[in-house]
């Protein structure tokens, strides 16, 4: 038997076991419906009264537990750090990204109507986020998708140009810093870190919620940036060198 | 003073976004500044808390959202003064690696600074919280920076595995974190430590708690680096950059064992307090064999900082034993142990920094007294040795004495004279490589080291005075750290306090204040006389395990065979199990869970 059919041999048994130690566990959570937490409740009742937010969602995700945001905001800049310095090039790379042509104007065409519309609903989404379902991170993902459309429809060279990564980079950063010097902010007012510093607006427009309004925007922009940042990276892992192939 | 606790996170993290924010636009040196002055001041602040947190907890809960009732609606940093130290620990860690790479990373991208900077501010966060899913937040945030720093040199074939592996094996036990976390909201409603820990102690225990516990359990094993969850750990520090082996085995491993602490203490001491024997007598158990297993591999290395790799599972286990007594007097044994191990540990890793730079290698063997003119790199390397040996009033020597007066107090005698033999062979180990490289003693081969492949060395350009002066004060504070008037007291009064769940709750879920601590004198301890016996009988063993790597092969014949008989299989085994095969790992993870939990639902329930 080779060193892997080994390891199969035996990890079959064994992983049988933990199924049947986790299933053991997991038979005794409370049944489907049979919700114990008093928290849920609590925040989605307290989130109208307390915050001015409609969205009982964005509240604990950016206020009552904002922190562990903070937190998961800065996992994603430190992924696309992370990706961004392993992906370096060694230094032989200097070429210049590779021509590749665009042979359909219609599908051009309708390029440029889908980014404008995606980047449009990424904005609404982050926009609304305090007042119905969405917010800065799910806008933020939608924006970058509409820039993927530029290569999508258009041509590598037309996404590279215009994701430029001496814009993208100070953008993602200043999106990962407004988080917390909003934080700061409170601290230096004499509040909590991250508490509320300003008025909480009205309930159900786009200036509700207070502060949350600019974290939301802060992440809407770190997100947005990071995404296209982590595609840029990855197409010029994938299409360099294609391109190259099929030139030579 | 509740204002303090954000700092020594939101400081180093604002000052990564700005090193970011400012790459190619701000001069070089601002850059540089900022990076180093911002984890000098998470330094200072962590220190401020540590100070504060003596007469009592510090809290600070986020955005304002104090607990309402006995639920926590918000994210508490609970400050006490063994989170605090960690605190302390990693930043001052972090701050002495970036003025290190200052120099010694010169030509590497800014993203470097930036990632060490997520990592200090991320380790910080997982010291002072009090509440379990921020803590995961942060342990995620480490992780992130961790894998990227350990694959730094990715054009070489070894890092980028050696990343991989890390990688794999740590995510893998994050899913097992983050399962028991789920099972434990389901079950209890609460994130906080203190509101789990009311709930399962006025609530009888279940499998739902039993499982929660052993994957949580499981996971920070993980990043502790214990047998059989530790197999990670060698890859990735032979792969790191040492600046960055600084952090994972002076900080970063030890948090792992913290967090079990934690959550012990504030989650489940309470609901498993009926079945506190059988944790007890499990924990200890793996601990004395990470110990023995560690310092039987970091023995059969050449690769240096594979060699300090194992050392530090070694001592790993000596701490996890420490914990796992379930008693103050060896958790304080263990804090010590942590900072003075901390410190030495990181001094011997830059040390073998400069070793690579100077010598363009890192191999026992082929550097075979090529360090004869390095004096001063000599002296740090062996003072650091010594340092870890636990000599009478030496570096790890209190820590470790704690460990054992509560092992002997405990019914765990056994235990000590293992823990002695682990720590001599593996500061036998690093004494016989600096024997080798900085005084060209004993043969220049020797068929019972493993090869490893080669490291590429640093730039030549690296200013070799600054990396000393660093590599010197960091073995200088971890040499001192058993005779800092007044640290052992004021250790073992916090770690009283860490243990006691219910005044812990009481004040974070009802902001009762605590009677102040006693008057705390400003004294050394004076060593009890088995301690000094343990001190000096570790360093003649160590220096025997030292003289016998060395020169074993002058062994009359017939002894010699005698060993190899007895010694060679087990040990054989023991090496190819550490195949460097990341299916084999996740194998003996798998297994290692299997068994913990198996053992837990017939004797927990």
């Amino acid at each position: 038997m080779t060193r892997r059919q080994i390891r199969g041999t035996i990890a079959i048994p064994v992983l049988g076991a933990l199924g049947a130690f986790l299933y053991w566990g997991l038979s005794g959570l409370p049944p489907f419906g049979n919700y114990h937490g008093f928290y849920g409740h609590m925040v989605s009742i307290l989130s109208l009264p307390q915050r001015h937010v409609t969205n009982a969602v964005t509240a604990t995700v950016f206020d009552y537990r904002g922190f562990d945001t903070m937190g998961e905001e800065f996992i994603l800049f430190a992924a696309v750090t992370g990706v961004v310095l392993l992906l370096r090039k060694s230094g032989e790379d200097e070429e210049g990204p590779p021509e590749d042509t665009v042979t359909s104007d219609a599908l051009r065409l309708f390029g440029l109507l889908a980014l404008a519309g995606g980047v449009l609903v990424g904005l609404w989404l982050a926009a609304y986020g305090l007042v119905t379902p969405g917010g800065g991170f799910q806008g933020g993902v939608a924006i970058a998708s509409g820039f993927v459309l530029l290569y999508l429809t258009g041509s590598y060279l037309a996404f590279a140009r215009r994701t430029s990564e001496s814009a993208l980079d100070p953008l993602e950063a200043v999106g990962a810093a407004g988080y917390v010097v909003v934080g700061l902010a409170a601290l230096i007012a004499g509040l909590p870190f991250l508490a509320n510093l300003l008025g909480p607006g009205k309930p159900g427009t786009l200036v509700s919620g207070g502060s949350l309004g600019f974290i939301n925007w802060a992440v809407a922009l770190e997100v947005a940036a990071a995404n296209t940042i982590l595609y840029k990276e990855f197409l010029e892992q994938y299409i360099v060198p294609i391109a190259r192939g099929r030139k030579s | 003073m509740t204002w303090l606790l954000p700092l020594p996170v939101a400081i180093p993290l604002l000052a990564a976004a700005l090193v970011a924010a400012g790459d190619h636009v701000t001069p070089r040196i601002v850059q540089n500044a900022i990076a180093v002055l911002a984890p000098a001041a998470a330094t200072g602040f962590s220190f401020w808390i540590m100070l504060e947190t003596q007469h009592g907890l510090l809290i600070h809960w986020y955005g304002g959202w104090h607990p309402i009732g006995n639920l926590a609606i918000g994210i508490g940093f609970v400050g006490d003064s063994l989170g605090a130290g960690m605190a302390v620990l990693s930043c001052t860690l972090v701050t002495l690696a970036l003025v290190y790479s200052l120099t010694y990373m010169r030509e590497s991208s800014r993203l470097f600074d930036v990632l060490m900077l997520v990592f200090c501010g991320a380790m910080a966060g997982f010291s002072l919280t009090g509440d379990l899913f921020n803590m995961f937040v942060w342990f995620e945030l480490m992780g992130v920076a961790a894998y990227a720093l350990a694959g730094f040199k990715v054009e070489e074939l070894g890092p980028l595995q050696g990343a991989v592996n890390f990688a794999i094996t740590n995510t893998a036990g994050a899913y097992l974190i983050l399962m028991g976390i789920g099972l434990l909201y389901a079950r209890t409603g609460a994130l906080n430590f203190a509101q789990i820990g009311h709930f399962l102690a006025t609530h009888p225990s279940d499998r739902l708690v039993v499982v929660a516990f052993t994957l949580v359990l499981i996971g920070f094993l993980v990043k502790a680096a214990i047998v059989p969850f530790h197999w990670w750990l060698a890859d990735a520090h032979a792969a790191a950059p040492a600046p960055v082996c600084v952090l994972f085995s002076g900080a970063m491993v030890e948090l792992g064992l913290f967090a079990i602490a934690r959550i012990y203490w504030t989650v489940f001491s309470g609901g498993l307090h009926a079945h506190q024997g059988d944790v007890r007598s499990l924990l200890v158990w793996i601990g004395v064999v990470t110990a023995l297993v560690g310092a039987v591999m970091c023995f059969l290395q050449r690769h240096l900082k594979r060699l300090l790799a194992f050392s530090t599972i070694a001592h790993s286990g000596t701490m996890l034993v420490g914990i796992g007594l379930l008693g103050a007097k060896g958790l304080a044994g263990t804090a010590n142990l942590i900072l003075s191990h901390g410190f030495l540990k990181a001094g011997l890793f830059l040390a073998a920094g400069i070793v690579l730079l100077r010598l363009r290698d890192i191999d026992e063997l082929r550097l075979h007294g090529a360090g004869r003119n390095l004096r001063w790199e000599r002296a740090l390397w062996f003072a650091a040795a010594i340092g870890l040996i636990g000599f009478p009033y030496v570096g790890v020597f209190v820590g470790h004495s704690l460990v054992d007066e509560e092992a002997s107090g405990q019914g765990f005698a056994w235990v000590p004279p293992l823990l002695l033999v682990a720590e001599a062979v593996s500061a036998g180990a690093i004494l016989r490589a600096g024997a080798r490289v900085f005084l060209g003693w004993g043969p220049k081969r020797d068929p019972l080291l493993s090869w490893e492949p080669e490291e590429s060395p640093p730039e030549r350009s690296a200013s070799v005075p600054l990396l000393l002066a660093v590599t010197t004060v960091t073995v200088a504070i971890g040499l001192v750290m058993s005779v800092i008037p007044g640290l052992q007291v004021r250790i073992e009064n916090g770690a009283e306090r860490f243990v006691d769940r219910s005044a812990y709750a009481a004040r974070v879920l009802h902001a009762k204040s605590t009677p102040a601590p006693p008057h705390l004198p400003f004294a050394i301890e004076v060593a009890k006389p088995e301690s000094w016996a343990y001190g000096i009988g570790a360093a003649v063993l160590a220096f025997a395990f030292a003289a016998a790597g060395l020169w074993y092969r002058r062994l009359p014949e017939l002894v010699l065979g005698g060993i190899v008989r007895g010694l060679g299989p087990p040990v054989r085994a023991l090496r190819a199990a550490h195949s460097g095969i990341i299916g084999d790992y996740l194998l003996w993870l798998t297994i290692g869970a299997t068994v913990v939990g198996g053992a837990w639902a017939f004797s927990l329930r």
